[in-house]
């Protein structure tokens, strides 16, 4: 049944298909084994500028320049004694006298008729030989190297600027050893896609930073792979990177030579504010303390006139002397926040001393108030300035004092019923502590916090510059001051002193 | 019974001058007040005096120089300073230059007067 079916149209008549070889975009030739034509598609005459039936029995001597002839003559016979096919780029001169590329194939035909033919297509190549001239002129005007690597090793192609960074004229050699050098310090490289700055160096050729691109091995239309390596010149960028580094460095320096200045200056200006203010304070000082002197004579002269006459002024005459004697204080303490004169230094045992002055001191505390000493130096010899180091004590004394009893004369006042001023020495590394604590209502952070600026104060009355004198004078001797204190458990006041004498005129803020 | 002294006083600030020389003078000790430092100098050379208690911050001479003057004519010249400013920053020099003391204003006049119950003594 199936041997009556109709077989699939096979389009064997001869017309049609040579409307179809007439019709297709490619060039088309045959030459018989004399190399003379015997068939030409309508685009082969197109080509040539002659109608089939003036081409056949020619050869192309008939059409061609002699030396383009002699060319393609040179390849048939090739192809006809060889069999092998044969694909060049040529020039084939149209019938208007230009001369186009053209890509010929060429290849051997036993055919059934037991005859040889040499059949052959042209393409013309002139828009693509057009764009491939576009590629050349870019690839020798871009300002970037480009280098094509095969997988195996070769380059398949590099640019003028990637051969003038190669040295050596672009040969080979010189190309291989600057891809070798870069791959020693980047192994990756060219094979994985990848991009890096590196220093790029060949003989006569100056050093350059650069900037490596590699797109890694592709396919590109060859039979291995291979990858496209970009070589961007950075060095004027590395450079003008350098003077910006140089600028940023010059520029932070310069910061911080202006810093250090402003602070030079400003403890320059301190310092002379300070000055200012000692001789400032110096003169009032003196001023104030003359009249002081004469009141003060004349209140013991006025004492005596009275004395045994009953006029009942003995509390008026107590208030003046206790006024002057606070206005003294006051004026006293002015001068040790102010001054900045060398201390008067001499090793002295610390502990008999101390003694000594406590011992003055506690007559003149109210007498609710108990002062203890634990004085641990030894015996040791400390250099200090007595008149100031006394100045200090007492006013830490007489600050304690106030803190817990008051003026003393009102018991409910009292802010323990049991109030206490220990007095301690002890021996550090390399320096002596003196402590001053007591069991009073001790201070609030934001006191403490607050205690050394000078005029601060909690007080009615006072000039906020005791505790500032207190530890300027142990500035001034090379120490310092350490306040603590918790609230509703008193206060501790230590002054540092050094081992070794350190006399300072140092002013501190 | 101490004896009765002839005492200088010497200050620019006559306030504390003239009430010194009356608190000294209640003591029946006799007193002359000078109110600068050539004043002092000249009543040196005039009279002869136990003790002198010489301001140091004075016009025409100051105390320093007027003491200086009068220790090198009299050498055996007993003097003490007063000063309003810091009597810690004079005592060593003054004490060294031949002054029996130094004395802070306002001064603390008990220790004046011992001072002075000691040279009559």
């Amino acid at each position: 049944m199936n041997d009556d079916a109709v077989p699939p149209r096979r389009l064997d008549d001869p017309h049609v298909l040579l409307s179809i070889l007439d019709n297709l975009p490619t060039s088309i030739f045959v030459k018989d084994e004399d190399l003379k034509f015997v068939y030409s598609n309508d685009l082969h005459c197109k080509m040539i500028g002659k109608p089939e039936n003036l081409l056949l029995g020619k050869c192309d001597a008939d059409f061609y320049p002699e030396a383009e002839a002699s060319g393609f003559l040179a390849h048939d016979q090739e192809v006809i004694s060889s069999g092998r096919e044969n694909c060049s780029e040529e020039f084939a001169s149209n019938d208007s006298g230009m001369s186009l590329p053209v890509l010929t194939r060429k290849s051997r035909l036993l055919a059934p008729d037991g005859k040889t033919y040499l059949i052959g297509t042209n393409t013309d190549l002139t828009e693509i030989k057009k764009r491939e001239d576009q590629y050349k002129a870019l690839s020798e005007t871009v300002p970037i190297g480009v280098i094509q690597i095969d997988e195996d090793g070769t380059i398949s192609f590099s640019n003028p600027l990637a051969n003038a960074y190669c040295g050596g004229d672009g040969a080979n050699e010189a190309r291989q050893e600057m891809i070798e050098r870069i791959q020693s310090q980047h192994p990756e490289f060219p094979g994985k896609a990848c991009k890096f700055e590196t220093e790029i160096w060949a003989l006569g050729v100056p050093r350059r930073n650069v900037i490596a691109i590699s797109s890694g091995w592709l396919w590109i239309g060859r039979a291995q792979r291979s990858a496209i390596v970009s070589i961007v010149d950075v060095s004027e960028m590395t450079e003008l990177r350098r003077i910006n580094d140089d600028v940023s460095r010059l520029n932070r320096d310069l910061a911080d030579n202006m810093k250090r200045l402003k602070e030079a200056q400003d403890e320059l200006v301190k310092k002379g504010r300070m000055e200012q203010l000692g001789q400032l304070t110096a003169t009032v000082a003196h001023e104030l303390r003359n009249p002081l002197g004469a009141v003060r004579t004349s209140a013991f002269l006025l004492e005596r006139k009275i004395k045994g006459k009953g006029l009942d002024v003995e509390a008026q005459i107590e208030r003046i002397n206790k006024g002057i004697v606070r206005c003294d204080n006051i004026i006293t303490q002015l001068l040790d926040f102010s001054r900045n004169k060398q201390l008067n230094c001499h090793p002295e045992n610390l502990d008999s001393w101390l003694g000594t002055v406590l011992e003055e001191e506690a007559k003149k505390l109210p007498a609710a108030l108990a002062i203890t000493c634990d004085l641990g130096l030894d015996g040791r010899l400390i250099p200090f300035d007595p008149s100031r180091l006394q100045r200090a004590l007492v006013n830490l004394i007489s600050n304690a004092s106030e803190a817990l009893v008051g003026q003393g004369d009102d018991p409910s006042k009292f802010a323990t019923a049991e109030p206490v001023i220990s007095v301690t020495t002890r021996l550090e590394t390399d320096g002596v502590i003196i402590e001053v604590k007591d069991n009073g209502p001790g201070m609030a952070p934001e006191v403490l916090s607050r205690i050394r600026e000078p005029l601060f104060t909690t007080k009615s009355f006072g000039t906020g510059l005791g505790v500032p004198a207190i530890e300027q004078i142990a500035l001034q001797h090379g120490g310092r001051l350490d306040v603590t204190s918790v609230l509703g458990e008193g206060a501790c006041f230590a002054i540092w002193l050094p081992l070794e004498g350190q006399s300072t005129d140092a002013v501190a803020a | 019974m101490s004896r009765k002294l002839n005492i200088l006083v010497v200050d620019d600030d006559t306030a504390n001058a003239d009430s010194l020389a009356e608190l000294f003078s209640m003591d029946d000790h006799r007193v002359i007040v000078a109110y600068d430092g050539q004043q002092a100098v000249e009543a040196f050379s005039a009279h002869r005096f136990d003790v002198g208690f010489f301001d140091v911050m004075m016009p025409k001479k100051n105390g320093v120089e007027s003491f200086i003057e009068i220790k090198n004519g009299f050498p055996d010249a007993r003097i003490y300073f007063m000063t309003g400013y810091s009597a810690d920053d004079l005592l060593d020099r003054a004490v060294k230059g031949g002054a029996l003391g130094v004395f802070s204003k306002p001064v603390d006049l008990s220790r004046l007067l011992e001072t002075v119950e000691r040279e009559a003594a």
